[in-house]
């Protein structure tokens, strides 16, 4: 299943708006609900404080997911530092994306910009289980120089046959300018959501922010961001993960034998979630929302 | 237990394989009790994992690297060290002041391998406090936690005299002099101003920090570097070695006892212990390496100062006497870039203990000893406004006495004996070896290290002067007092999870 993290200032009353809610009716959803703390203070200090408020507002916030059609969990963190708490959540849960929120109504069109160095599988595998068989037009969009324009066309071509083939009606959008991101700000009017690749980390993302959050400041709705495949070496913990996940795949190709299947599945879900601590919950909310997962995308 | 009422929550975790069968280790209470106010500790039970603390409902980043925690050690201690005592100290103990420091620094790791084994042990916020509470029990707790605010607030106070001298200084290397007049005035308005931006801003200043230390590294390597080789003649005309040690070698120790506080920095880092990233590793690392960095710093600056000035020159200077060792060897510009170097250096020692007060008073308010009032946190700027006041508002009333050396030795004072209890805490601990004892990082040298470093760190009370030591022993008692009256039947002795 495709798993997206959402996000959410959840004490600066940071809200998901209806729309995003139902275009992640297809998703699992885990809600991270945040809290970014000057260095003054301990996380513990302001966790003691605002933990309650927190959690009841997260536990609003999942149970609007689950309404709308999707199965949703949440976490809560205190940080000093908002990137490093995504990127190890996401990395905890397995989240193939994280959304950035937005205001947007019903989303009927997709912007997928796929400019430079992305992982064009990744985010085609991923739209294809986002989209389902709902009906949400999609624009691929890629900006290029003169000289290359018809190879970024005939490439971006290529993509819009292979996702057409599986579904979403696709047209294809090139702009010719040397600055991608004022050519992708101008293409935004018309879509209601973007969904864009994440870059490896340059100097340029340095100095002005990544990518995707410039792109989110500039666009009134909601971003999705397709995560980069992992590096092993890039975190430890990470690969020992993938090791016990390796492990329990083998397991259940071997019990699949033992017509075992359906318990089967519950389990490598479980031993998936690879914080100790928060399995009794997680496997808990994914055990309950199973039955939900067949649920009609259009929801409430 | 009864008391408990926050989420109800069971200690006994069955999903978690890191925490080692706390939950039926039957010896260790659990912090229980009750203050006068009827408050209880807060138990909340938490798994701490490399990148973050998990409890049953939120989780804590851990986002304190290396680089960081030593920037937080090396910039609480180098201000004090480099910038304000080698003019003093140079005066009482002539070029042995060398010595001084060097014995403080000895003392000083004797004391952070104890701390780096139960630091790692127990990787929470309070630093010293949390550890002796938990070894040795509430009473002795409460003297050290409370104290360890009170001496945090007497070393920022002294850090901001030195940066009024440092300002005043400036101001005269610019043309304009003002006398020391001005000294106090200027300490007591930057450090207001430190304490409202620290409640007021939202900015992470830590990176700030971590450049400030890194140029600070620079210039005084390069510095040292220049001076060591003039000290020793291989350029510029051989200086005159004088006499190493004139006034014999009581002023050695009395010396070492007043600028121990330059070495209080490394205790800053167990205060946020909590937020270290990979504390196993990073906490000894930090705690140690900002411990030796600024130790041979220390050594090697005042024999630079020594050689190029003269002892005798140096202690008439006294404070700022560093920006004439500038001038000497340097010229003019030598001389601009100490007074710079004092007031970044002097500044940043000042905000590290702002922010370490801020934590130590929210450890103790938290076990209960003092009220949860203390601890609140402003959902406007998300900052412990209340614990930052009772951290400057005193701090600005000390500023105002204006007596470095009574300022200096009173914190050292409250420090030394918290160190001297760490490693008697670290012995107790070891002895008993409850189940929840499980530190990453083994001290080298047990037994000898903790008992050398808890007499050590007695005995250096002793050497100090009079007034430091009946103002320190009056504040000691106070909190004895505080917690007879206070937090009695607060019960902190062990860990439950």
């Amino acid at each position: 299943m495709t798993r997206v993290l959402v996000p959410v200032a959840v004490l600066e009353s940071e809200a998901v708006s209806l729309g995003l809610m139902n275009l992640l009716s297809t998703m699992d959803v885990t809600v991270l609900g945040y809290q970014v703390l000057p260095e003054q203070t301990p996380p513990d200090q302001a966790r003691a404080q605002y933990e309650d408020r927190a959690t009841s507002a997260l536990e609003d916030i999942a149970e609007e997911f689950r309404q709308a059609g999707g199965d949703a969990d949440h976490r809560l963190v205190f940080t000093h530092d908002r990137k490093q708490s995504i990127d190890r959540v996401a990395d905890d849960v397995d989240a193939n994306a994280y959304a950035i929120t937005g205001a947007t109504g019903a989303v009927d069109s997709i912007l997928v910009p796929l400019t430079g160095d992305v992982d064009v599988d990744r985010i085609v595998a991923f739209l294809t289980d986002l989209i389902g068989d709902r009906d949400i037009d999609v624009t691929l969009f890629a900006a290029a120089s003169e000289a290359n324009a018809d190879a970024v066309r005939s490439a971006l071509e290529d993509v819009a046959a292979d996702l057409d083939a599986r579904g979403p009606a696709v047209t294809v959008e090139t702009a010719t300018s040397q600055r991608p991101l004022e050519a992708l700000v101008d293409a935004i009017p018309g879509h209601d959501a973007i969904v864009m690749g994440e870059r490896a980390p340059s100097l340029q993302s340095l100095v002005f922010g990544d990518e995707a959050h410039r792109v989110a400041a500039e666009s009134v709705g909601p971003v999705l961001v397709v995560r980069r495949e992992r590096e092993p070496d890039a975190a430890p913990e990470l690969d020992a993960d993938d090791d016990r996940n390796d492990e329990s795949t083998l397991d259940e190709e071997s019990a699949v034998d033992d017509d075992a299947a359906p318990d089967d599945d519950a389990d490598r879900d479980s031993t998936s979630t690879d914080e100790a601590t928060d399995e009794a919950t997680d496997e808990a909310t994914e055990r309950a929302g199973d039955g939900g997962d067949g649920d009609s995308p259009t929801g409430r | 237990m009864p008391t408990h009422s926050s989420s109800g929550s069971d200690v006994s975790n069955p999903a978690d394989g890191d925490v080692p069968d706390a939950a039926e280790a039957p010896a260790p209470e659990p912090p229980s009790g009750e203050n006068v106010e009827g408050t209880a500790p807060d138990t909340e039970p938490t798994v701490e994992t490399p990148e973050a603390d998990v409890t049953d409902d939120s989780e804590l980043e851990r986002t304190i690297g290396l680089s960081g925690g030593l920037a937080i050690g090396i910039g609480t201690m180098i201000g004090a060290g480099i910038f304000v005592f080698p003019g003093i100290a140079a005066g009482e103990a002539g070029p042995a002041a060398a010595l001084s420091f060097g014995l403080g620094a000895v003392i000083a790791l004797l004391v952070a391998l104890p701390t780096s084994e139960l630091a790692t042990a127990m990787p929470k916020s309070g630093g010293g406090y949390y550890f002796i509470s938990r070894a040795l029990g509430t009473l002795p707790g409460a003297v050290v936690g409370i104290s360890l605010w009170f001496g945090l607030v007497f070393a920022t106070a002294f850090y901001l005299v030195g940066f009024g001298y440092y300002a005043v200084d400036t101001l005269a290397q610019l043309g304009v002099t003002v006398g020391e007049g001005l000294v106090v005035p200027i300490a007591l308005l930057f450090g207001a101003a430190v304490t409202v931006l620290n409640v007021t801003g939202t900015e992470n200043a830590a990176k700030l920090q971590n450049g400030i230390v890194a140029l600070l590294l620079s210039i005084l390597v390069a510095f040292l570097a220049y001076g060591g080789l003039d000290a020793v003649g291989v350029f510029g005309a051989e200086s005159a070695p004088e006499q190493f040690a004139p006034f014999g070698t009581v002023p050695i120790f009395t010396t070492a006892a007043l600028v121990f506080t330059s070495y209080l920095g490394f205790a800053q880092v167990a205060t946020v212990a909590g937020e270290m990233k990979q504390p196993a590793r990073n906490l000894p690392l930090a705690m140690v390496g900002s411990v030796v960095v600024v130790g041979v710093l220390y050594v090697a600056t005042i024999f630079v100062a020594t050689s190029a000035v003269g002892s005798g020159e140096l202690g008439r200077i006294g404070e700022t006497a560093m920006v004439d060792v500038g001038r000497e060897l340097l010229g003019a510009p030598g001389a601009l870039a100490i007074v710079l170097g004092g007031l970044l250096a002097t500044m940043s020692s000042a905000n590290a203990s702002v922010l370490s007060t801020s934590r130590a008073i929210y450890a103790v308010s938290k076990d209960a000893l003092l009220p949860k009032r203390a601890s609140r946190v402003n959902l406007r700027w998300g900052t412990p406004h209340v614990a930052l006041g009772l951290a400057g508002g005193p701090i600005l009333v000390l500023v105002a006495t204006g007596q470095v050396q009574v300022l200096a030795e009173v914190a050292s004072f409250l420090h030394l004996v918290q160190y001297g209890l760490i490693c008697v805490a670290l012995v107790v601990l070891r002895r008993e070896d409850p189940d929840w004892y499980d530190p990453d990082f083994r001290t080298p040298g047990y037994p000898f290290v903790p008992v050398l470093g808890a007499l050590s760190s007695f005995a250096l009370v002793g050497f100090m002067q009079r007034t430091s030591q009946v103002v320190g022993a009056a504040l000691m008692l106070a909190t004895v007092g505080w917690w007879a009256y206070y937090a009695r039947d607060v019960s902190l002795r062990g860990v439950s999870s």
